[in-house]
């Protein structure tokens, strides 16, 4: 854990206007980690586990995941990563438009380590982003090698 | 086989039923008569042999007294005059009763009268014989004797009474003929009502059996008809069920999917007014540097884009209130409902607590009228009602008079009755059925609220198997009126 290496972000969301928000307010935090934005499901997944250069062959990364996907849902991704040796350790931030205390509820069961809703109220999304890039700046993502 | 309606059916059958009855009334009323006639020709036989008897004893009466008086002739013995004076004396009534038995009878009658005299004459000429003989002079008396014996008298006696008897006879064969003839018809038409009886028999059963058979038909149908009703209520209530769970499925994802445009239409707005404000920095620059700025440059920058703006946010925010109340309601849709016994005087209590702070800002109060009926409901879904409503009565009061909130119950059977009575403003009588309707509100619109908790309140009440309806008069007041069973039906009812 002596080797910090800088956490690249996983972006999975289908709307890209809610991914272009998210993006400038993360960089707005002053966070300038590597992001990757996938549209859908399936090719984030291919990403997640079988890039070469994706978190599960090389370094920490971070994963924001919308729920509503087109192709699948975002539960199900969050499974996939929870339930893999390489990246379970990955910290996932479900971001999505539910409010829906079960869901909320079952992604947390599901291992999910942060759950925001995407407020249609802009100035607490943006509150809400630059705290996740607070957070960002101070968690110790750990390498799947250690 | 063609089907029997019922008019035809009855008519035959009442018809079978009464010709038979009538026929078995005219068999009884024949073996009555056949039975009095049997009597009455016995009689007949009786009373025929009475006569003959009579007229037997009227010719040995006869006989006896020319025997007595010949013996008494041959030889005078006072024993034979008593037996001839006895039997003289017994002719008179003997003849009198045979009158009486024959008086119906005129050929009899007029023998009668041909018997009377010649016996009398007879006896009267004995008499004199027995009279002269009994004076001693024997020898006349027996040539007296003689000469009547010559006479014949007697014999003529023995013809009158043969004809009587004859006439007797002829009579009774002539009755006896009849009453075979009679018996015989009575045994035909006997013959005939029973083989007609057996028909109509024959007839009835097979009518009763057809119909029956119909009967039986008809019942089966009606029973393959009730099952296939149940069949269609159940399908029915499924295809209902299954409306309800895709109306709340769809609320869901179309709530869902409408917020998602809306966080990028807010997001952007804010995007846009941080921009502006750049933009309106850097004019505020170039003013104070004194270079000339377009006005319509300021005005755009200064007032038309924050004025848009500020229209896009308060539109997209009311926007997104509508949808989260359509997301809540989906949601309480899909809630599971866990009946259990509620209190409700101190539920309605604890309501009228919560809102006190707001009901005394406002000069209202609330008058619990107990007792009110307990339930066995949902305690969420019963708090939301009863709060929506009492929160409604101290939300649009009168302001010219001070809120007075009831709240009474009763139970009927199973059914359990609230009403909710202020004397607020009112609701028009053309508003009544539309305040229920969703996001739809009336009268003044000078409190706050999205028009959602009465249409949340019906589609509560009808989730729990009840009813919620209104009477309100404009500026008097509104009574709203929740009907619900008294035990939940939808035991764990959920989505």
């Amino acid at each position: 854990m002596n080797a910090q290496r800088p956490v690249s972000i996983v972006m999975i969301e289908d709307d890209e206007g809610h991914a272009r928000l998210i993006e400038k307010n993360i960089r707005r935090a002053g966070i300038s980690n590597h992001l990757t934005h996938f549209l859908d499901g399936t090719s984030a997944l291919e990403y997640l586990f079988n890039s070469p250069d994706g978190p599960a062959h090389n370094g920490p990364a971070m994963v924001l995941l919308d729920l509503n996907l087109p192709d699948m849902s975002g539960t199900d991704i969050l499974t996939k990563i929870k339930s893999d040796p390489r990246l379970h350790r990955t910290p996932v931030v479900v971001l999505t438009t539910t409010d829906d205390k079960v869901e909320i509820a079952r992604c947390y069961d599901l291992g999910c380590n942060v759950y925001i809703t995407k407020p249609v109220n802009y100035e607490s999304f943006s509150d809400a982003i630059r705290q996740l890039g607070l957070f960002l700046s101070v968690i110790q993502v750990p390498d799947q090698d250690s | 086989m063609p089907h029997i309606d019922d008019r035809r059916f009855n008519r035959l059958a009442a018809t079978a039923v009464g010709a038979g009855f009538l026929l078995l009334f005219l068999a009884f009323v024949g073996g009555i008569v056949a039975l009095i006639e049997a009597s009455r020709s016995s009689e007949r036989v009786d009373h025929t042999y009475e006569v003959v008897d009579q007229l037997a004893e009227i010719d040995i009466w006869v006989e006896r007294a020319e025997t007595a008086s010949r013996g008494y002739l041959l030889s005078p013995d006072r024993t034979r005059s008593a037996t001839f004076r006895e039997t003289v004396a017994e002719i008179a009534p003997a003849i009198e009763r045979l009158a009486l038995l024959t008086a119906d009878n005129p050929v009899q009658r007029r023998n009668i009268a041909r018997l009377g005299p010649q016996v009398t004459d007879e006896m009267a000429i004995m008499s004199a014989i027995m009279a002269k003989a009994e004076s001693g002079q024997i020898g006349p008396a027996q040539a007296d004797f003689v000469r009547e014996v010559k006479e014949r008298r007697v014999n003529a006696i023995r013809v009158t009474t043969k004809a009587m008897r004859d006439e007797e006879m002829r009579l009774l064969d002539d009755r006896t003929a009849s009453e075979r003839r009679s018996s015989e018809a009575s045994r035909i038409v006997l013959g005939l009502t029973g083989i007609l009886l057996v028909l109509i028999g024959i007839g009835a059963t097979w009518l009763v059996r057809r119909y029956t058979r119909d009967l039986a038909r008809a019942r089966d149908r009606l029973h393959l008809l009730n099952t296939d009703l149940e069949g269609a209520v159940a399908e029915r209530t499924t295809d209902l069920t299954n409306a309800n769970d895709e109306i709340q499925r769809f609320a869901y994802i179309v709530s869902h999917d409408l917020r998602s445009p809306l966080v990028n239409i807010m997001g952007f707005t804010s995007e846009l007014e941080r921009a502006d404000k750049v933009v309106a920095q850097f004019v505020e620059r170039l003013e104070t540097s004194e270079t000339v700025v377009p006005e319509e440059v300021r005005l755009a920058v200064r007032e038309d884009l924050p004025e848009a703006i500020d229209f896009i946010r308060s539109s997209t925010q009311k926007m997104d209130r509508l949808i989260h109340a359509i997301l809540s309601l989906s949601r309480q849709g899909r809630r599971v409902l866990t009946p259990e016994h509620l209190p409700m005087e101190r539920i309605v209590g604890d309501i009228a607590l919560s809102l006190e702070i707001m009901a005394a800002e406002r000069n209202a109060r609330f008058l619990i009228e107990a007792p009110l009926p307990d339930l066995h409901h949902d305690r969420l879904t019963i708090e939301q009602i009863f709060t929506n409503l009492m929160e409604n009565a101290v939300k649009y009061l009168a302001p010219d008079r001070p809120g007075v909130i009831s709240i009474r119950g009763s139970a009927s059977g199973d059914r359990a009755r609230f009403e909710i009575e202020d004397n607020g403003r009112g609701i028009a009588p053309e508003d009544h059925s539309r305040v229920f309707d969703l996001f739809r509100r009336s009268g003044q619109q000078d409190q706050q609220g999205e028009g959602i908790g009465l249409a949340n309140v019906r589609s509560l009440a009808y989730r729990l198997g009840g009813t919620v309806t209104l009477r309100s008069v404009l500026s008097e007041g509104s009574t709203f009126v929740v009907e619900l069973p008294v035990k939940s039906t939808a035991e764990g009812k959920s989505e």
